[in-house]
């Protein structure tokens, strides 16, 4: 296997708030390639977002703080960095966008001068050329007539056609890596299709790689290489596609695909929510995240946190402690 | 924007019309009707008002009269003063005033801009906390005790010194300006200060301040470009009202530092019970700040897109 | 992680568990929650007890401190809090027969008192005659400032044929004074280089009938000249006519807070009242209604405040409480009447409030058991934030004459009062004005208090 692209290791994020500390983010590890998807799933509230805003420095600090972890772009540290080899790791090594692309654009500025600012003002473009350029993005991101939009301000395009606004801003300085948090949960199913699909084009066309935050497994299938599954602000499995959806091994993942509605399936449809919500991440529990609504759940989980086992295939791991070889139940 | 323009211009004639219909019934039901000829002082001002007024004719021809006359620009003549029309009165006095409300609206926008974001950017440490404190001060304190206080400051001041470093009363110059001035947007100075401090630290956790800052930009790029001109916005939405507060609180200033503006015109207008005069002047007044507000508005269209297209 | 031994791991099924009873804290109801939020508040809760006191102050207060706050205490005029009242007994005023005076220079004929300060000094070979003059700061500037202000109040211009001497008796306080003689030469030109200047500190002085009269003289003990008595006590002093600051401040709190309150309360009522009305029957009704708020919203408020105040016309003797009492209530209500109409018209579209009128209860039934309740906080933040500013509209108004009538005290009024004498007794209208800022100051703290308390919202650290 090469190198990775991007891995993370260890990484653990907090916040203080009036409450008591939160701890979103606890120990999370995970690899990229080169021009792969891939992809984090989890329920609200599990970390997802943190965890890779945290890589970019996007997390207010304070009351924000990486308590521990790396995060290394081809053998670079880029955790708290500014800058790696003369490259922004915002902007220009790694792109962004986020789920309400009706609020996440400058409602005062027009579109095409949000897209130009970073070629203005990093890349030494001149104004012009970089107009030109973000109307070359604009076309690119299948926005019509470009040049005219270009010169509106958001509150004139809808959802989906200012999520393409953000695709061509975050595209602007050519990054390696694009971070894409729940792009289309706010966005209407037609139009989520449409976004996903320009997303994977655009991907294939740069040889660009992709995370893509999601709690929808059916966007998964659609579109991820590799997955990472979390919960309670930690990984419980990762894998590739065909393992996470064909040989999940843990019992969270296998709750929230039974919560997905299939479409192939010709059976009866049963969808099946899990029971109850996650943790209080003020006082994490000191065992499995999930033993409180697991359904195969062991005396041992309560107290004992699970070690990552290894499903047998490549990069297939697992916390679980079904895996255990003293197991009662088979997995 | 045209559209918008008309609609608010015609908004505001009838809020003018109703602020002018109020005047003319709340002063006609004054016990005693002071508007009758007997009590009017001289016999030549009596002749003008029966003129001008139809005083002999029933109340809705009064009323009639009195709205023709507006409409045509002429707000009436003084009660008390022969041949004194109020659109003189106006006209000398008003602009003393709106010298003074000028600078002062200058001195409560700028600063309350300033420290406001200030404050946002060194939020919970020193000078946030000091300027808060001055602000919660500033909020509390009626007008008439910051002008009476800058002027017994002027006075230790001029006294210490043993020259006249800024006049301590009267009207002239620019320095007999500046202090009045200060003093009267002090109030609004501190109360736009917070105003600007909790609207830039709503921007400063906007989703579109995260999306400049993923795309690289630095904390002075971001605040210039993004932050600044959208949290001026809420501050541009209250200036009519400001405006208002400003226009009133000029009364006790130019009381307090001997002042010959309208409003000092108008407090003694209702002290003498010139009825004529206090009519004239309040529909001015009114007129006027209908259209400030209107004007606010117009400008905040201009700095705001989503306003200009409607 | 785990200290235990793996072996020692037990991989039998768990039992079942509870399911998700995770509530952290006890539940409270919507007002205990907010009223331990706001005692967590130390702004809040020391603006509530500043906000008590003055209850107390204002009611208690004149029942502790007996003085009638229309007594004028003619002997102490102008009188700053903690001042000396001591006085001295002296022989009833007599004119000054201009004794020779020894030595030289500006000086003193006699002891200065209250009841004269006798002035003499010596010839100037230029003097057509000499200028003198009071001042009650100290001398700072180069004698070469020839301006008359810079040397105080002109007494008198002396011709040296009258004697070189003079007697004032001008309004004397006890106090320092700093006199000045400036020879003036011809064509009426003051000779300032020439100037010379005395301090003098003058003592107060009563004559025994005087003190007599007053009841200042204890019958059993025998008084005579040179003895010192105690004036009456002034704690924060006088006004310009004599009148006790703290009985005035004590009845002044009762017109400002008897406005600043029981206004808002009445138009807040108004506006509760119109403005469900409106939300409740909706339609055409609630569009007339509210375009109507929108004109008396429109119209200049202070102007009106003083356009009704004509219409009121304040007779001889009436304090005009109630003129502005009526004018805040018609001007006020339309704020209060559109927020608590879009409560309601929100609280309409919750479900529970659908529930019930699916179960058929009457409106009035609606109104008394879901929408006020739920609009309450509300209207108790915005009573709260009305007070302060019908307090700052009764001082305005007052301030500038428009408002409550002299000589019935209101902390406005006395502020328009104290202004008149605010460079040389400052005290008369700071006091007031002080009692206005911290009242305004502890409600507005109270209510940003009130607001954070009832808004159950989480907040971050702020
Ligand atoms: N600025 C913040 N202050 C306090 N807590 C935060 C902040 N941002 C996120 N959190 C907490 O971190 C946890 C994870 O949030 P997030 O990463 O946004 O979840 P996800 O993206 O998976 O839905 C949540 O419990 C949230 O309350
Ligand atoms: S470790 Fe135990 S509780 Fe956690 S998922 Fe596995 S079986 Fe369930
Ligand atoms: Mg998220």
């Amino acid at each position: 296997m090469t190198r990775p692209l991007l891995e993370v290791e260890d990484l653990a994020v907090e916040f203080d708030t009036h409450g008591g500390t939160v701890k979103a983010v606890r120990g999370v590890s995970f690899a990229l390639h080169e021009g792969q998807t891939l992809a984090v799933v989890g329920e609200s509230g599990c970390g997802k977002s943190v965890c890779v805003q945290s890589l970019v420095g996007l997390v207010p600090m304070p009351p924000g703080r990486i308590t521990s972890g790396s995060a290394r772009l081809d053998g670079e540290q880029i955790l708290g960095r500014e800058t790696v080899g003369g490259m922004r790791v915002r902007g220009q090594l790694i792109g962004m966008i986020f789920q309400d692309p009706m609020t996440s654009l400058n409602p005062t500025m027009r579109i095409g001068d949000q897209i130009a600012e970073p070629l203005h003002m990093h890349q030494g473009m001149r104004r012009r050329d970089a107009r030109m350029r973000a109307i070359e993005l604009l076309e690119l991101s299948q926005v019509g007539e470009a040049e005219k939009r270009s010169r509106q301000y958001p509150f004139e395009f809808s959802g989906g056609m200012l999520q393409r606004v953000m695709i061509a801003c975050a595209l602007a300085c050519e990054p390696r890596i694009l971070i894409a948090d729940e792009p289309t949960t706010a966005l209407d199913v037609t139009i989520q299709a449409q976004i996903l699909s320009l997303m994977r084009d655009l991907q294939r066309e740069r040889k660009m790689s992709l995370i893509l935050i999601t709690h929808d497994l059916g966007v998964v299938a659609q579109m991820a290489d590799e997955v990472v599954v979390m919960y309670a602000g930690k990984v419980v499995e990762t894998g590739s596609a065909d393992d996470i959806f064909y040989a999940s091994g843990h019992p969270y993942t296998q709750g929230l695909k039974s919560a997905m509605p299939q479409n192939q399936d010709r059976r009866a449809q049963q969808l099946e929510p899990i029971a109850g919500s996650p943790p209080d991440l003020f006082d994490p529990p000191t065992g499995c995240g999930y033993f409180e609504r697991c359904p195969r759940a062991m005396q041992v989980c309560e107290a004992h946190q699970p070690p990552d086992f290894d499903l047998g295939k490549v990069q297939h791991r697992c916390a679980c402690w079904l895996h255990d070889a003293r197991a009662t139940h088979d997995s | 924007m045209w559209r918008y323009t008309l609609k608010r211009l015609i908004q505001g004639l009838i809020t003018v019309w109703f602020i002018a219909t109020t005047t003319f019934f709340v002063m006609h039901f004054v016990p005693g009707d002071p508007l009758s000829d007997a009590r009017a002082t001289s016999e030549q001002i009596r002749e003008n008002l029966e003129a001008r007024y139809g005083l002999d004719k029933p109340l809705y021809q009064q009323y009639y009269i009195y709205l023709r006359n507006i409409a045509s620009g002429d707000l009436g003549i003084s009660f008390t003063q022969q041949n004194r029309e109020v659109n003189d009165i106006i006209r000398e006095h008003f602009p003393v005033s709106a010298a003074l409300g000028v600078l002062a609206v200058v001195f409560a926008a700028l600063g309350g801009i300033l420290w406001g974001a200030l404050t946002a950017l060194f939020r919970n440490r020193m000078p946030d906390v000091v300027i808060m404190f001055l602000v919660v001060l500033g909020v509390s304190v009626p007008s008439f005790v910051f002008a009476a206080l800058g002027q017994l400051s002027l006075v230790t001041l001029n006294d210490w010194l043993g020259v006249s470093v800024l006049p301590v009363a009267g009207w002239g110059s620019v320095q007999h300006l500046l202090v009045p001035a200060l003093v009267l947007g002090l109030g609004t100075m501190a109360f736009l200060t917070r105003l600007m401090r909790s609207s830039m630290l709503e921007v400063t956790n906007a989703d579109y301040v995260r999306t400049a800052k993923a795309k690289g930009l630095n904390a002075t790029q971001i605040f210039i470009r993004h932050q600044l001109r959208n949290a001026i916005l809420p501050v541009i939405t209250v200036l009519g009202p400001a405006i208002a507060t400003i226009t009133t609180g000029g009364f006790v200033v130019e009381l307090v530092f001997a002042i010959p503006g309208l409003g000092r015109f108008f407090v003694q207008s209702v002290q003498q019970l010139d009825y004529t005069v206090i009519m004239g002047t309040t529909v001015f007044y009114g007129g006027f700040l209908v259209f400030m507000v209107i004007a606010v508005d117009l400008v905040y269209g201009l700095i705001d897109p989503r306003v200009r297209v409607e | 992680m785990s200290t235990a031994n793996p072996s020692e791991l037990d991989f039998s099924p768990a039992p079942e568990r509870a399911p998700q009873a995770r509530l952290v804290r006890p539940s409270l109801s919507y007002w205990q929650d907010a009223w331990r939020r706001l005692r967590l508040n130390p702004r809040a809760m020391i603006s509530l007890a500043i906000v008590v006191g003055l209850l107390v102050f204002t009611l208690v207060g004149p029942m502790l401190w007996r003085l009638d706050p229309a007594n004028q205490d003619l002997e102490q005029l102008s009188i700053p809090p903690g001042a000396a009242r001591t006085a001295h007994i002296v022989e009833p005023y007599t004119a000054w027969r201009r004794e020779a005076t020894p030595g030289t220079g500006l000086r003193l004929a006699s002891e200065a008192t209250t009841q004269s300060v006798r002035l003499v000094w010596d010839a100037h070979p230029s003097a057509r005659a000499f200028e003198v003059f009071r001042d009650i700061y100290p001398p700072t500037h180069p004698p070469t400032q020839s301006t008359q202000d810079a040397l105080g109040i002109p007494l008198g211009e002396i011709s040296p044929q009258d004697g070189l001497a003079f007697e004032d008796r001008l309004a004397l306080e006890p106090i320092t004074y700093y006199y000045h003689v400036v020879p003036v030469g011809a064509g009426n030109r003051l000779l300032s280089d020439a100037r010379e200047t005395i301090e003098v500190e003058v003592t107060r002085a009563i004559t025994l009938e005087e003190a007599t009269q007053r009841g200042l003289v204890s019958t059993g003990k025998k008084t005579q000249v040179g003895d010192e008595v105690e004036l009456a006590w002034h704690p924060l002093g006088t006004d310009y006519l004599g009148r006790d600051m703290l009985a005035r401040l004590m009845y002044g709190a009762r017109v400002s807070l008897f406005i600043g309150i029981v206004a808002p309360f009445l138009y807040v009522l108004l506006g509760v009242a119109y403005g469900s009305l409106a939300g409740f029957v909706g339609g055409a009704t609630d569009q007339t209604l509210m375009r109507f708020a929108d004109f008396v919203v429109a119209l200049p408020f202070l102007l009106f405040m003083i356009l009704f105040k004509v219409l009121f016309g304040i007779g001889p003797g009436e304090s005009g409480i109630i003129p502005m009492l009526i004018a805040l209530v018609i001007l006020g209500w339309p704020a209060t009447a559109r927020l608590v109409r879009g409560q309601i018209l929100q609280i309409r579209e919750e479900s529970y409030v659908s529930a019930a009128r699916l179960m058929g209860s009457p409106t009035g039934y609606l109104i008394a058991r879901h929408m006020i309740p739920n609009t309450l906080g509300v209207i108790l933040v915005t009573l709260t934030f009305a007070i302060p500013s019908a307090i700052f509209t009764e001082a305005f108004l007052s301030f500038i004459g428009m408002g409550v009538a002299p000589p019935t005290p209101s902390w406005g009024s006395m502020s328009n009062e104290g202004i008149k004498t605010m460079l040389v007794s400052p005290h008369e209208l700071i006091l007031p004005a002080i009692f206005i800022s911290v009242t305004v100051l502890a409600f507005n703290l109270l209510g940003d208090g009130l607001r954070d308390a009832l808004d159950a919202r989480m907040r971050s650290v702020e």
